[in-house]
């Protein structure tokens, strides 16, 4: 019997070997590798689909997936000065934070065509590659599709919808909520009024309770019902509703942030990387991606290509409730002060 | 050096023996065996180690006290650090009381057999992924979770126990995790005990109870030792479980570190942090060694 088992371990190591070679052979001849950070999860599966093989199938490149995108890392990479990645694709603002780091290679804008993007979503570092919305989300069990919260005040009014509540643990989408709850005018948010965010924020503290750091927390929370209703991801929330659990979202007040594309500085395929760029900026890469998954296109051309119900569902239809689009440029500013008065405020 | 010193006062001529042979004795070959263990310890922690606090008083306008001072001077880092430190010695406390009579009972089994199964038991949790446990410890915690209901059932309580998102949820995920850890520092050291002793105070007329707390309880105290610093050391870094099973209260400090490494991008607060987390530990362990340092239990014999 043992010898019956090493037979098949030793030639299971010979294959192995084989199996090395051959691929290595291969290698030499092969299209350029091309490194592509992401943040995993549905969002690799979808980007998969839609970005990567296409663009694999048109320049005859094959892509290399790492995930998820970790800032970290990101800065450590670029202190040792050995670049592994080629194309990151990040939160918008540390696009504009990460480049006062001096982490970027600055975007070729003759190679990549912006037409149909909004210029809030371009910097010369990063350009944004898709939207996600914090919204007001709920229990549907607690509330229905005509009575729930539908403005950020409600959310505040824990008489008038009862339950307890869940917001992110980070002061970005937070603070918006908590100015639109105290009434400041949309058109007015930015630049943000930070003290009277906090003062605001004190009143819906007692109610809240749990602060999410993993996307995944606030569809779990609602849909056990242990809060009635959450600032959350939008794509999160409806993807867990897809599948089944009691929970919805108000696109009303929802607050807009992109994630952009990057180019680590002294990236090894950096002419590749901004094709790659490019190509995923395109209204046609953008559209299939939106078909996919519950994020909305950075270039506005795209939408024409999408269906009325997919607009409706990404909130980007017509007659869809209005949203804020968070000025990115603010937090990039203010993020380090405003994070750490955070984090004091949390444990006060 | 020493060895060979004994050896002279041993009356062993030392003089004539040859060169080579001294040297073979110096380059033992059980020395290597330790010898690179310790290089690899001393280069793969101590040089990042030291890299990394170096980060602390240096930013690139060269050297800077800014970091530490910011670290004492304002308020919430020392109370996260304290709040870190209450934490740790919590779980470390509810590990103990939870792992000492089971080590107990596993020594005290007569069959090798059973012993080995229930051993094999305690590891089960170290195979499942940290996150997946502590996503499971959220459905079993909240107020619509196992235990609530159970309890609500049986009318114990008829509003839900609030055990998550606070210090309980925290304390009773980390005690999980950590458990194991414990309950195979004291059991080694039990099993090591010459149970005769205990059976000798029996004899001597000593009541169960007397010669378990005289005899066999002292003799445990180096396991209990040692599993409590291990449990400490590890609840001291923890962040994952505590942020997801913790409320806005439960902060600590590596929680801040890690929001310094990865989204402030500030490594020079980060090091601080945890250079001084790092002091902080090294003067309590050292503070217990010498507190311990006339324990009998301790010396060599």
């Amino acid at each position: 019997m043992k010898k019956i088992i090493t037979g098949i371990l030793s030639l299971g190591l010979l294959l192995n070997l084989t199996g090395c070679s051959s691929s290595s052979k291969t290698a030499t001849n092969a299209p350029k590798e091309l490194v592509v950070v992401d943040w995993g999860g549905n969002y690799t599966d979808v980007s998969k689909k839609s970005r990567y093989e296409p663009f694999e199938k048109k320049y005859n490149v094959t892509i290399k997936i790492v995930s998820p995108t970790d800032y970290g890392k990101f800065k450590a990479m670029e202190q040792s000065g050995n670049i592994e990645w080629d194309v990151v694709n990040v939160d918008a603002d540390f696009a504009i934070r990460g480049a006062k780091e001096n982490l970027f290679e600055k975007l070729d804008y003759n190679i990549i065509k912006t037409d149909g993007v909004d210029k809030k979503f371009i910097s010369d570092y990063g350009i944004g590659s898709e939207t996600f919305a914090v919204a007001i989300s709920y229990n549907t069990k607690t509330f229905n599709a005509s009575n729930h919260p539908k403005t950020w005040s409600d959310v505040w009014d824990t008489k008038k919808f009862p339950g307890a509540r869940s917001f992110q643990k980070y002061a970005e989408g937070t603070l918006e909520a908590a100015l639109l709850a105290d009434g400041v005018a949309p058109d007015k948010l930015f630049p943000l009024d930070v003290d009277r965010a906090f003062a605001s924020l004190d009143k819906i503290k007692p109610s809240v309770k749990s602060w999410w750091t993993a996307g995944a927390q606030a569809p779990q929370l609602l849909a056990t019902g242990e809060v009635s209703t959450a600032a959350a991801w939008s794509g999160r929330v409806l993807a867990a509703k897809k599948q089944g659990s009691p929970e919805n979202v108000e696109y009303n007040q929802a607050l807009i942030y992109a994630d952009s594309w990057v180019i680590p500085k002294g990236a090894p395929n950096k002419d590749l990387a901004m094709k790659f760029i490019n190509y995923c900026t395109t209204a046609q890469t953008q559209a299939e991606f939106s078909k996919l998954v519950d994020y909305a296109p950075t270039n506005s051309k795209a939408l024409p290509l999408l269906s009325e119900e997919i607009k409706t569902r990404l909130g980007q239809s017509t007659n869809s409730a209005k949203q804020i689009v968070a000025d990115i440029q603010w937090w990039a500013d203010n993020f380090n002060s405003v994070d750490a008065r955070f984090q004091k405020w949390l444990l006060k | 050096m020493l060895r060979e010193n004994s050896k002279v006062d041993n009356g062993v001529h030392n003089k004539h023996v040859p060169f080579f042979i001294r040297l073979k004795k110096i380059v033992d070959p059980k020395w290597i065996m330790i010898l690179l263990p310790l290089a690899f310890i001393l280069i793969t922690t101590f040089i990042p180690m030291i890299n990394l606090f170096k980060l602390s008083v240096v930013d690139e306008n060269g050297f800077t006290l800014k970091y530490l001072t910011q670290v004492f001077t304002q308020q919430i880092y020392l109370q996260v650090i304290f709040l870190t430190l209450k934490i740790a010695f919590l779980v470390t406390l509810s590990c103990l009381v939870l792992a000492y009579p089971v080590s107990y009972f596993i020594v005290k089994l007569k069959s090798p057999k059973l012993k080995k199964v229930i051993l094999q038991l305690i590891m089960i949790p170290f195979w499942i992924s940290l996150l997946v446990r502590t996503f499971s410890w959220i459905v079993v915690l909240q107020d619509q979770g196992v235990i609530n209901s159970m309890l609500k059932y049986m009318g114990i309580i008829d509003k839900p126990a609030p055990l998550l998102f606070n210090t309980a949820g925290v304390l009773i995920g980390m005690t999980h995790v950590l458990l194991p850890y414990m309950i195979l520092n004291v059991y080694s050291t039990m099993e090591g005990i010459d149970r005769n002793l205990v059976q000798v105070a029996q004899v001597m007329g000593a009541k169960p109870t007397r010669a378990f707390w005289e005899i066999f309880f002292p003799l445990s105290i180096p396991g209990i030792l040692s599993g409590s610093m291990l449990v400490f050391i590890l609840a001291l870094g923890y962040f994952i479980t505590p942020s997801l099973l913790g409320g806005a209260h439960d902060m600590t400090i590596s929680m801040l570190i890690q929001n310094n490494i990865s989204n402030t991008l500030n490594w020079s607060l980060a090091s601080a942090l945890s250079l001084i987390l790092f002091l902080i530990t090294l003067v309590l362990l050292g503070g217990l060694l010498f507190l311990m340092r006339n324990h009998p239990a301790l010396k060599e014999d």
